[in-house]
């Protein structure tokens, strides 16, 4: 088969983000450790579908000996096939590398014969590109459920980034769907990588010259809307991913119908409003300080699909507020509704100078829509006037509302700039010293 | 009289003319590229002359006195090339010296939030920009790729890709300014290009295009097509150079 076609069915194969074998991190936030694997975020485009394309993610094979029920990849299914050799991937890789199409590869594979024989080639791969052709860029790997431990930790010591994926959030959504696949099969793998990686912290510490072992840490994807998990059971899960694995990334990733079965829901279109709001409290977990207990709760067990997790929070918390601007702490900021961290932070060193107001706040960029609501500004008020949680939920809703409509950008704000072509020549070196230097 | 300085367009030259403004405590109105300059008989036009030891004087200055952050800032502001840049950058610098290193975290003065916002705009061009640059292989092993960006960031983008293509030979050509950077292996610099003859493409190149094109059809969702979204995440006036786009 020619490498166009096994590319054409290897990477479509791993676009679905429902099956073992794929992931939605797209959205990389962590750099690679090696010196000049900068995946902090670049993105080398964006395909039609609006996702940003990083890395080169691909399946090694999709042929597979098992049959899950929620998969496109799964034995029964009748589609395309195809299997890569380890050469082709490597020469794949630099190549688009060598052009900056990638920041690096992202390489999963089905369960093709056996865990382990798929495993084996995996690392044949990882071990090819970084010592045969010493490739440094972004290597992000996915662990086969079920293979050995040797394999799996030989290969840690080539990726950036490993991950095996839970899929389905728990062990009923597992036992309807995927019957072939045991849950301790998929947990087994994961400790062995989080060990592995807390053990090189510390041979790290007392040898420098110690192998790095997934220096970006270890990742997992839950699909959302396949089973009827409730988003409390999938945040508590993600919570306890980050705190006892030390997870560095949960993706989500809303079901999208590939099949049709009886265990399965029938829905037309994935549940994408609800993968994004888990996002959303994902973040909120990460990076704001809360908890998953805060967000939701038994009798709140679902995320309302018109307002943001924090809104919805600080709504129902409104006794906390309004706080004044000029005075809250930093946690205390993070928690109001529009005010993020660059937000705060800006908060807190401008009030150093002066005493901010309401245009301040504007003017220095904050989103107030949401946010006036729930501040005061040198002790005035600029929301609803009296704080009734639902003048205030409303009110919030309907401005997102019409902001869709609007579609606004400020794209032309700075459009008048002057043309003149040359300005740089006489002084070339200079500036290429100083950019070299700033 | 109002005055107002006009400079060459070089970076040496908004330096001496901050630095003119200082010495001979003039308080220009406003610091003007020369062809951005009208004539109008109730302003006073000084023209300033570059001077590379009083753009050093002004250049060191800024580095002990404020911070080297505000030094990059500037330099950015400068790269934007927008009309009122010059009197943008002396009116920051002029607060700078008053109140020095942390002149930054006055988010809410007018003069640091104008060189931060147009900060903001190249920092994101930048950023869009290492991923967007495409190379294409030649003939003779060179990487070449073709940017038009909206603001003068050539400068800015070739050091990420010392690192990173520290083996290679290649160029960034700045097709619309006429300038590129070019790296031999070892150095790179900022120079005039001119291209005269046709490119050559290497052996490869074509198979290599079409593969990423391929990819680049294959890996989107169908029932989640979103041109808006790619459109407002990728801008189509950056589209021209990219091989996926052009397939
Ligand atoms: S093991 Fe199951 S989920 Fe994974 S690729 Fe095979 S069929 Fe799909």
């Amino acid at each position: 088969m020619e490498l166009l076609d096994k590319l054409k069915i290897l990477a479509d194969a791993a676009k679905y983000d429902v099956s073992c074998s794929s992931s939605g991190s797209t959205r990389k936030n962590k750099k690679g450790g090696l010196g000049n694997s900068h995946v902090s975020g670049i993105c080398h485009s964006w395909s039609d579908d609006g996702r940003c394309i990083s890395l080169l993610k691909i399946l090694f094979t999709n042929y597979c000996i098992y049959d899950c029920a929620y998969c496109v990849n799964r034995a029964s299914n009748d589609l395309p096939r195809a299997a890569f050799l380890p050469e082709e991937v490597m020469n794949l890789t630099i190549n688009f590398y060598r052009r900056n199409y990638i920041e690096g590869l992202f390489l999963s594979s089905t369960i093709y014969k056996s865990p382990n024989y798929t495993m084996e080639l995996l690392l044949e791969t990882v071990r090819k590109l970084r010592e045969e052709v010493n490739f440094n860029g972004y290597i992000h790997l996915k662990a086969i459920p079920g293979a050995d431990k040797v394999l799996i930790e030989r290969a840690g010591e080539y990726v950036d980034r490993m991950s095996v994926n839970i899929e389905l959030p728990s062990t009923k959504g597992l036992q309807l769907l995927a019957p072939q696949k045991k849950r301790e099969e998929i947990i087994k793998p994961m400790g062995i990588i989080t060990s592995r990686i807390t053990q090189n912290i510390v041979e790290k510490r007392k040898f420098k010259t110690a192998p790095r072992f997934v220096p970006a840490g270890q990742s997992t994807q839950l699909i959302v809307g396949a089973t009827n998990d409730n988003d409390i059971n999938i945040l508590t899960l993600s919570e306890a991913l980050y705190n006892q694995f030390n997870l560095k990334r949960v993706y989500y990733s809303a079901y999208v119908p590939v099949a049709t079965h009886p265990n399965l829901p029938s829905i037309s279109r994935p549940p994408l409003l609800r993968e994004h709001r888990l996002y959303q409290a994902d973040w909120l977990l990460r990076f704001y300080g809360f908890k998953a207990k805060e967000l939701l709760s038994l009798s709140n067990p679902n995320f309302d699909e018109k307002l943001d997790p924090k809104c919805d929070w600080a709504i129902r918390n409104m006794d906390l507020f309004p706080v004044e601007i000029n005075r809250a702490e930093y946690k205390m900021l993070l928690r109001v509704p529009g005010v993020g961290v660059k937000s705060a932070k800006r908060i807190i060193a401008a009030r150093r100078f002066t005493p901010l107001d309401y245009d301040d706040l504007k003017k220095m960029g904050i989103v107030l829509k949401r946010a006036r609501h729930f501040i005061t500004c040198r002790g005035k008020y600029y929301g609803e006037r009296r704080l009734n949680t639902d003048t205030i939920r409303n009110n919030i809703i309907l401005n997102s509302n019409n902001n869709k409509k609007k579609g606004i950008s400020d794209e032309n704000q700075l459009s008048i700039f002057s043309l003149f072509p040359d300005i740089l020549l006489p002084f070339e070196e200079k500036i290429t010293k100083i950019t070299g230097e700033l | 009289m109002k005055i107002y300085y006009t400079y060459d367009g070089s970076f040496d030259g908004l330096l001496t003319a901050i630095y003119e403004a200082y010495y001979r405590r003039e308080k220009p109105e406003k610091i003007l590229l020369e062809e951005d300059y009208q004539e109008n008989l109730f302003l006073k036009r000084v023209h300033i002359h570059t001077d590379r030891e009083k753009a050093k004087r002004v250049y060191d200055s800024i580095k002990s006195k404020i911070s080297n952050e505000s030094l990059k800032n500037i330099f950015y502001t400068y790269l934007s090339e927008l009309e009122d840049l010059g009197t943008w950058v002396y009116q920051y610098l002029k607060l700078g010296w008053k109140i020095g290193k942390h002149i930054d975290l006055n988010l809410a003065d007018d003069r640091v939030l104008v060189i931060h916002k147009i900060r903001l705009k190249i920092d994101r061009e930048k950023h869009l920009m290492l991923g967007l640059i495409r190379f294409r292989r030649l003939q003779g092993n060179i990487y070449y790729a073709p940017i038009e960006p909206k603001f003068n960031i050539v400068g800015l983008v070739a050091p990420h890709f010392v690192d990173r293509l520290g083996e290679e030979n290649w160029v960034i050509h700045d097709v619309k300014r006429g300038i590129g950077a070019v790296y031999n292996g070892e150095e790179w610099i900022i120079r005039d290009i001119d291209l005269e003859a046709e490119l050559e493409y290497g052996n490869d190149e074509f198979i290599y295009q079409k593969l990423w094109q391929e990819y680049f059809k294959s890996i989107a969702i169908k029932n989640r097509i979103n041109p808006k979204l790619q459109k407002r995440n990728m801008p189509m006036r950056y589209w021209r150079y990219l091989v996926e786009k052009n397939g």
